[in-house]
């Protein structure tokens, strides 16, 4: 009897919704504990740390592994990679997403049909893509290359040089993923209140000036998003790069997760080193992502 | 009107130049996956060739263990889709519908790990699941991807709309929270519960770093990881690795064909700001 009251009183105890919120949340906060705050911890410990993949020899040594990086030439330049692709990579496909999603606004058939084609390669892996350009541009066998030579001009190997290597990692990765740009744009476009645009054409706006003065500011926040979501996506650049030029010729492409990776889980294993200079990706994306946000948030108050 | 019309002349020339060279890579790969070897380094290269065969699809097989690479994938993408949107449908559900200390926290606490970048957690998580002697199994692949704050956004997202009422008659009925939940929240969720798990098994199924970080045997390795290894920089036989791209991008591209509104709902929403 005793037994079954308790009983009672703790099953209605974890009915009240301010109770049972809590069993509710628990799975996931345990897993964002274990798996995404711990390992941040852990991970800006480490780059004050000596270690290696077998954990043994680990010894704390300061700032260390940061005066190493300054003049590890190899990581400097892969950040110089990494901020040459986001340069090339992020303004070509926010601009190419917010194009197609301008010329697709209108509900037609063949609009519909485009949208759906261009967010195929969105499905795709990006090793998939990377795979499918590194045949298509292939020196010997692809079509691309082959077609440039038929009417007369010369195709450079485009993954083999060093000069194009990136411009074309950078353009395969806009040919992925404009499809998500165009998308957030379109739904972004059509949120926009008719009445907006009536009051423009009242006041005798034309065509251009409403675009400029009642498409634009309304896109600020959802611009915002993805220059955001393109900005950290491309400083963490590496399927692409893994599987087209590897980091060559001569680690003239090699990006700085890649470096990451080729120092901590191959030869010489250095987990304590590979996180310091994930420590210091870390803290120039956190600074772009700050900046961005604020920067948009500026121009969005400048614009009403 | 003369200006409209060219406008979109001008817009329709641009669809279409975007339209061949998106849709032509992949026409490329797929046709010439049925070439053989020597037609497809034949030069100069032909859109066509005069017979076609399957047998790159069958020498894939051959090079690399393709039927343990499927079944590997399939696990992850499967096991981590599972747990991540139960998990992350409980959590959107209670921040959006329960009061309780702590909520507003709660939220933002999760929100922020959306911004933490893999780059800095992924040493870590290596390390946590060699230290729980997980590397190479399953469940090293799947429990770390238990949840995220994009699903549980998205979830809370949904959740929030519903009218308040509706749990009110539920509990005047005498159902407790649970059944609330499983009875009547969760059916109406079922299209954000379907973009969710489809966002899901998008993620794990093209996902190269985190896998090939995690398994280190051939066995344990996944369709991308797989891939990426034989399809790297110096590839020695074309039409396996075409057939093998070709393979690894059919199940989300049919699934793709039949839920297409569902990946584009799922694309909406992440830009959304509330």
């Amino acid at each position: 009897m005793e037994n079954t009251s308790r009983w009672s009183r703790i099953k209605s105890y974890w009915n009240r919704p301010n109770h049972v919120a809590y069993i509710f949340i628990l799975p996931s906060l345990i897993a964002l504990l274990l798996f995404a705050f711990i390992p941040v911890v852990i991970g800006l410990g480490m780059s004050f740390f000596n270690v290696n993949i077998f954990f043994n020899g680990t010894k704390f040594v300061g700032l260390q592994n940061f005066v190493r990086f300054l003049s590890d030439s190899r990581a400097i330049n892969s950040i110089w990679h990494t901020v040459y692709f986001t340069v090339l990579e992020t303004p070509v496909q926010v601009l190419v997403g917010v194009l197609c999603a301008a010329a697709l606004s209108r509900n037609t058939r063949f609009n519909r049909f485009c949208r759906s084609t261009f967010y195929i390669p969105v499905v795709c892996s990006l090793t998939a893509i990377g795979l499918v350009f590194n045949m298509l541009l292939d020196p010997n066998i692809g079509w691309f290359p082959h077609l440039l030579t038929r009417i007369g001009m010369t195709a450079p190997d485009f993954f083999g040089n060093a000069h194009w290597a990136m411009p074309t990692i950078a353009f395969l990765t806009v040919w992925k993923s404009f499809g998500v740009t165009m998308i957030i744009m379109l739904t972004a476009v059509q949120a926009i209140s008719p009445s907006l645009y009536e009051s423009a054409e009242m006041d005798g706006a034309s065509r251009a000036q409403q675009f400029f003065h009642v498409t634009i500011p309304q896109c600020i926040p959802a611009l915002g998003f993805c220059v955001l979501t393109n900005l950290t996506g491309s400083m963490q650049v590496f399927d692409q790069i893994f599987v087209t030029t590897g980091g060559g010729p001569n680690f003239k492409t090699e990006s700085t997760v890649q470096y990451i990776y080729n120092r901590g889980f191959a030869a010489p294993y250095e987990l304590g080193y590979a996180s310091t200079v994930a420590t210091v990706l870390f803290i120039i994306i956190a600074i772009l992502a700050v900046g961005s946000n604020l920067y948009m948030s500026h121009k969005e108050q400048q614009m009403r | 009107m003369k200006r409209t019309n060219k406008h979109s002349v001008l817009s329709d020339i641009l669809l279409i130049i975007v339209l061949i060279s998106v849709v032509f890579p992949f026409l490329w790969v797929l046709l010439s996956s049925f070439k053989n070897e020597a037609d497809i380094i034949n030069y100069p290269p032909k859109l066509f060739a005069s017979h076609y065969t399957f047998s790159n699809y069958t020498d894939i097989w051959k090079t690399i263990p393709m039927t343990r690479y499927i079944i590997n994938t399939v696990i992850y993408a499967v096991g981590v889709c599972a747990i991540s949107v139960t998990f992350d449908s409980f959590t959107g559900y209670a921040l959006a519908r329960m009061r309780f200390r702590g909520r507003t926290f709660f939220y933002y606490v999760i929100m922020v790990t959306m911004f933490i970048p893999f780059a800095i957690t992924m040493i870590p998580l290596f390390m946590e699941l060699s230290k729980f002697g997980m590397i190479n199994t399953y469940a090293g692949l799947i429990i770390p991807h238990a949840t995220t704050a994009f699903g549980i956004f998205m979830m809370r997202s949904f959740f929030v709309g519903l009218p308040e009422d509706l749990a009110e008659a539920a509990r005047l009925d005498g159902l407790n929270e649970f059944q609330i939940y499983f009875r009547i929240m969760l059916p109406l969720a079922k299209p954000q519960l379907i973009t969710l798990t489809i966002f899901s098994l998008m993620g794990s199924w093209n996902d190269l770093l985190y896998p090939m970080l995690m398994t280190t045997d051939q066995s344990m390795r996944t369709l991308a990881a797989g891939l990426a290894l034989i399809g790297g920089q110096h590839i020695t036989y074309y039409g396996p690795v075409m057939a093998g791209t070709i393979i690894s991008m059919l199940p989300l591209f049919v699934i793709y064909m039949f839920a297409q509104k569902y990946f584009i709902q799922g694309s909406a929403m992440s830009g959304m700001k509330e």
